[in-house]
């Protein structure tokens, strides 16, 4: 009986290290990367998150083959990363790419296509669907040195995505957008997973990595600190609740006193803190049981920046 | 082949937007002012002078733009971070440098070709006709680029632009005085070892003495571009050379770029 070969996943990464020597005699050693591992999922966003230096860029040149580990591997879709053809899969968009200034955007992603050997009337087919889809068409000619910020980012993207990729990896594609291009490149990412396509970014744009990963990773000084999904990570500090209750507020206090809870009077009553060791039903039917409308009840979380905050700062004293 | 093409045109483009022609302009002009003044000036040389100052600018031209191009071949990809949108792809790094010194050359022989034109056009004009030897003398300037152009990527794949121009004009002017280097380092040397020594390392260093035949060749025959010239044979040894000469310095390139961390 023949059974499904299991699919391969777009990315693993296992014990990657990377160190830079710096200084004038190059005797300082620097670990950038130090001992990371995951691996993706296909079709899944992941966001690779981390304050300045802590070593996201240098993953992500390490993934693509701008740069070689130390220890450790890296194989896409069951290819070492150094192999070229593990590169024929992938789609890479740098931080603040940099163009050639002679060429067009159009011109560009022909020599980008002619890399992949794509050629004719299904390049000039695709490279025209992508400048509709990323909104440039109206600067295809132009020579790129006119483009401004927003546009550069989108002709990126367009040769990242030249290939069809089924892996796309994005270093803080949404930096120095404005609103709307931030919104149109979610838009984007939330479209290549609808695709079936797996994407994996960077960013230090916290809403909006909460807003569309499936998977964060959390680095600080080069290792791991945190991997899970959005929610899970959110829920693991998960910290009491608050609970909105209308009607008098000489009533709700004195009830909340009597649960030895904290409160303060609001606009419609009163907010009543429900700690984390408080059980939470019979705090609610203490109300219900008083005849006082509960008009909402919110768990407090952590927030993704929270935990970026508190894993940064860990890491800095541990170092 | 497909992206080594991809990468030729492209630097051949990068080049030619780089107003590089405008050398051709320049060219032009002296070609021009040889033709008018110098052969007036010559005492019936006039073949000669056109000929020799002729195919003397297209060699200088091809050389300098050869090291002024090639300098910054691969540091300006690095520096300006284009490479991140090239190597992230299924491109290996020989190709890479493969593609690069390819559109290099390209862009290099459409100038001095139409250089050639000009000199051409320039003898017809004033008479003098056509003939082999400056076709001849032409190929050979045209295999000596090829050569520079394969050192440049070389030097170009680890070092700065000024460190890359710096070396490769030296071994220039090595290689072509090997012949007079060789007869130093005899005289100079009595021991046998040290003979062998120098000789092998000078073996080294390519010999750009065979791309420019004056005076005498290696038959001991007397060759000018108004006389007996080379022959073919000659040509397509000296063509086989090149093509070999540059191919071992572009995989030793290849060696060197192919572990390199691109930070």
């Amino acid at each position: 009986m023949k059974t499904a070969k299991p699919a391969q996943s777009p990315l693993e990464i296992r014990d990657l290290v990377k160190s830079f020597r710096t200084g004038f005699l190059q005797s300082k050693k620097v670990t950038a990367v130090g001992g990371l591992s995951f691996s993706l999922e296909e079709g899944e966003i992941f966001g690779l998150l981390g304050p300045n230096g802590a070593g996201k860029t240098t993953t992500l040149k390490m993934i693509t083959g701008l740069i070689f580990p130390d220890k450790g591997e890296v194989k896409i879709f069951g290819h070492p990363s150094a192999e070229v053809k593990a590169r024929a899969r992938i789609g890479f968009l740098p931080e603040n790419p940099w163009f050639y200034d002679y060429l067009t955007a159009r011109e560009f992603l022909r020599m980008a296509g002619g890399i992949f050997s794509l050629r004719g009337p299904a390049l000039e087919k695709r490279i025209n669907g992508l400048f509709d889809q990323l909104g440039i068409a109206h600067a295809a000619d132009l020579p790129m040195r006119k483009y401004s910020k927003g546009m550069l980012q989108r002709a990126g993207l367009a040769q990242a995505l030249i290939n069809d990729p089924d892996l796309v990896i994005m270093d803080e594609p949404l930096s120095g957008l404005d609103p709307i291009g931030r919104r149109e490149l979610r838009e984007i990412i939330l479209g290549l997973k609808a695709r079936g396509k797996t994407v994996l970014f960077s960013s230090h744009i916290l809403s909006d990595v909460e807003e569309i990963c499936d998977r964060v990773a959390i680095l600080a000084r080069g290792r791991l600190r945190e991997i899970g999904s959005v929610e899970s990570l959110l829920d693991m500090g998960t910290n009491g609740a608050e609970l909105e209750v209308g009607g008098d507020p000489e009533r709700i206090g004195a009830i909340a006193d009597t649960l030895a809870l904290e409160w303060v009077r609001s606009m419609t009553g009163g907010r009543v803190i429900i700690s984390a060791d408080a059980d939470t039903a019979t705090v609610l039917r203490a109300f219900l049981d008083a005849e006082l409308p509960i008009l909402e009840l919110k768990r407090h979380r952590r927030s993704l920046e929270s935990i970026f905050v508190a894993q940064s700062e860990k890491a800095k004293k541990e170092a | 082949m497909g992206p080594i093409l991809a990468l030729a045109s492209n630097t051949y483009r990068e080049a030619i937007r780089n107003k590089v022609l405008y050398s051709i302009g320049i060219f032009a002009l002296l070609v021009i002012l040889v033709g008018n003044f110098l052969t007036d000036i010559s005492l019936h040389n006039d073949k000669r002078v056109l000929f020799d100052v002729g195919i003397g600018l297209l060699s200088t031209f091809g050389l300098i733009l050869a090291v002024f191009t090639g300098t910054s071949l691969i540091y300006k990809e690095i520096d300006r971070k284009t490479i991140y949108l090239i190597l992230t792809k299924p491109v290996g790094r020989a190709q890479f440098l493969a593609g690069k010194m390819l559109g290099l050359t390209a862009s290099v022989y459409l100038v001095l070709g139409l250089m050639f034109v000009l000199l051409v056009g320039q003898s017809l004009f004033m008479g003098t006709g056509a003939p082999p030897q400056l076709y001849k003398a032409a190929l050979l300037i045209l295999f000596e680029v090829f050569i520079v152009i394969s050192i440049t990527t070389l030097f170009s794949s680890f070092s700065t632009p000024f460190i890359t121009g710096m070396l490769t004009l030296g071994i220039i002017v090595i290689g072509r005085l090997l012949p007079d280097l060789k007869q130093i380092i005899l005289t100079k040397y009595q021991a046998d070892a040290m003979r062998d020594l120098a000789d092998r390392l000078l073996q080294v260093f390519p010999q750009l003495y065979l791309f420019v035949p004056n005076g005498h060749d290696f038959n001991g025959q007397y060759v000018s571009l108004t006389a007996e010239f080379v022959t073919w044979g000659y040509i397509g040894w000296t063509a086989l050379y090149a093509l070999v000469y540059s191919g071992i310095i572009l995989m030793i390139s290849a060696v060197i770029f192919r572990r390199r961390d691109l930070t």
